[in-house]
């Protein structure tokens, strides 16, 4: 293969909700191991378009594809299988139990044991190991034996992305990983996106609000609007882009 | 093991230190000497009445850590539990009755019978009912352990009816055989079918205790916490609850055997009725749900008072018979009962053993900080 294949590709992609079209014939392609940010104000389509790649919703025109497979038939959990991982706006963990728990029971789905009802859960020390490691990688490796529920909004946020993690996906679909968290916590979240890139073994595409926090994070940058891709290009370039200025900057930076 | 990698990270420190105190826990220890009172019973009490409460309590705790497994790990709300425990009591029964003479072979083709039914009749309850929106699928197995209770009352040639069905067991078990005295206790059929009780009920409770901390007990215990984030990692989660269905009825069913066995009389009052579902319940609140330990507490908390509570009232009424007041109260024993169940689901929320640990662990808190 002369150039490197886009990881995951879409073609045209279009949604319609009655006579609303959220999104509106986008053609994106991520390359692998590289960070896409997508941008725009409210209501552009960035979450609508997240939820057509990860499979959610079903569109109503165009194809995606996934290491050059047209995925765009597959169900939700198939793709997980594929290995798309999705985080999602709302944080969506076990509160029982603990930290740690969470993150094994994602390893342990992966490690094909979960079946099996006479052995001791504990017989499977790598699990735990494994798990540790992860919650080190997001650096929440001090309360691994808190439970879930007591730990704080941008704490929980990290164990989401552990648990994403653990699920080993190629492809991270990031909505908003810094949604509702305070000030201090957002840092974190980003140098621990940063680090997973870094690491080069992931392809991130990360949908985010605030523009400031991403031109040093990513490789290309998405910019929508209503529900069209309008521009789609290195940091720099985009920020210089005009009709981005206007159209994101200007009319969506009062609201954001 | 350990010396080889010293423990680095707090999990590893944690699971080294586990490995060290496996065999000087205290919950181990609890257990041995529970056993040891058990195995120890008949010569520590010369009172047939003090050995059926014990072994009652050993059954119906096994019962309930099997409803445990239901409806503290999964989450599953079902009403049909005393059902299995009914048709695993019927296996033996109607075996031993319509063949004419106990036999040997009978106790395992009992078992078998027993398992092989609550298998398919789980299988059936899970598939049919299992999808339906939790309130339907209590109204579901509450009409079905209606309808097998029914059964057992109608379907006299098969059952007897109302009268129950009585009968003898094989050979050394028999009521009627002796042999001699071992330490100054006659050796005879009672004391053997004790201790089949005793080392059955041990070994489905470690099954039981085995299940819940296994990677499918993990799963299940996630499944009850967020079905949906369950789904989301790739659990399908309809399997593991069919599992636990599955699994729980067949230890219901087993102990349905084990009260035949015990008891030598099985008749729709005794095992198939709302009633016992009702105690099942009791005593799994009791005891603590999520504990699987809490159900012998809850077990034997019920038993007991069933048992000796009406006693002692009744002494009341004998050694003071002249005050009227006292013996009201005396002849309503089940009112006390009553009241004792209400105190302990007001000062323990979450069951004896539920609340106990909680103590613990809080302590165990203050102790780290």
């Amino acid at each position: 293969m002369a150039a490197a294949e886009p990881l995951i590709r879409s073609q045209e992609l279009t949604v319609r909700f009655g006579g609303n079209v959220a999104v509106n014939r986008v053609s994106l392609a991520v390359e692998p191991y590289t960070l896409k940010s997508i941008i725009g104000p409210n209501g552009a389509g960035k979450t609508t378009l997240f939820n057509l790649l990860s499979g959610q919703y079903r569109p109503t025109g165009g194809r995606i594809f996934f290491k050059g497979r047209d995925i765009t038939g597959l169900n939700a959990a198939a793709r997980t299988h594929l290995g798309i991982g999705r985080s999602f706006q709302l944080t969506n963990i076990f509160p029982n139990l603990t930290v740690l728990e969470n993150v094994r029971l994602a390893l342990q789905s992966r490690a094909g044991i979960s079946y099996i009802f006479w052995r001791n859960f504990r017989a499977y020390p790598e699990l735990e190991d494994r798990a540790y490691e992860l919650l080190q990688r997001v650096l929440l490796e001090g309360r691994w034996d808190a439970v879930a529920s007591t730990l704080t909004h941008g704490e929980q946020r990290k164990l989401e992305i552990a648990i994403l993690l653990a699920l080993d996906p190629e492809l991270l679909l990031l909505d908003e990983p810094t949604a509702g968290m305070s000030l201090e916590e957002v840092p974190a979240i980003l140098e621990l996106i940063r680090d997973i890139k870094d690491a080069g073994q992931r392809t991130i595409l990360l949908v985010e609000h605030k523009f400031d926090m991403i031109m040093s994070l990513s490789d290309s940058i998405a910019v929508l609007k209503e529900g069209r891709l309008i521009c789609d290009d290195a940091p720099e370039v985009v920020s210089c882009n005009p009709e981005v200025l206007e159209a994101y900057l200007g009319g969506g930076a009062k609201d954001a | 093991m350990a010396d080889q990698h010293p423990p680095q990270t707090p999990v590893q420190a944690q699971r080294a230190q586990e490995a060290a105190g496996r065999y000087t826990r205290a919950g181990l220890w609890l257990q041995v000497i529970l056993l040891v009172l058990l195995a120890l019973e008949p010569w520590l009490v010369s009172s047939f009445r003090v050995m059926d409460v014990a072994a009652k309590v050993m059954i119906f705790a096994v019962l309930v850590a099997s409803y445990d497994l239901l409806l503290g790990y999964t989450g599953i709300f079902s009403l049909a539990h005393a059902m299995f425990f009914g048709l695993g009591a019927y296996s033996l029964a109607l075996i031993i009755h319509h063949a004419g003479a106990p036999l040997w072979y009978h106790l395992p083709l009992a078992a078998l019978l027993a398992t092989g039914l609550a298998v398919l009749v789980s299988l059936v309850v899970a598939f049919f009912s299992l999808r339906l929106k939790a309130l339907f699928f209590v109204v579901m197995t509450l009409a079905l352990a209606q309808f097998a209770d029914i059964l057992s009352i109608q379907w006299h040639s098969l059952t007897r009816g109302e009268d129950g069905v009585s009968f003898k067991l094989p050979g050394l078990l028999d009521v009627g055989w002796s042999g001699g005295k071992l330490w100054g206790l006659t050796v005879n059929g009672r004391l053997l079918t004790y201790y089949i009780v005793l080392a059955a009920a041990a070994l489905l409770f470690v099954g039981l205790v085995r299940f819940v901390r296994s990677p499918a007990g993990r799963v299940l215990k996630s499944i009850r916490d967020n079905e949906q984030r369950a789904t989301a990692l790739g659990y399908k989660t309809f399997n593991y609850q069919i599992l636990a269905n599955v699994f729980g009825a067949v230890v219901a069913s087993l102990c349905g055997v084990l009260y035949a066995l015990w008891v030598r009389f099985v008749g729709p009052e005794s095992v198939m009725s709302t009633a016992i579902m009702l105690n099942i319940l009791l005593m799994l609140i009791i005891g603590g749900m999520g504990t699987l330990y809490g159900s012998i507490v809850g077990a034997a908390f019920i038993l007991v008072a069933e048992s000796w509570l009406a006693d002692g009232l009744r002494a009341v009424k004998v050694f003071l018979p002249d005050l009227m007041v006292l013996q009201r109260l005396a002849d309503r024993w089940i009112l006390y009962f009553g009241v004792l169940f209400v105190l302990v689901v007001i000062f323990f929320p979450k069951g004896l053993v539920g609340s106990a640990r909680e103590i613990a662990a809080r302590r165990r808190a203050r102790v780290r900080e």
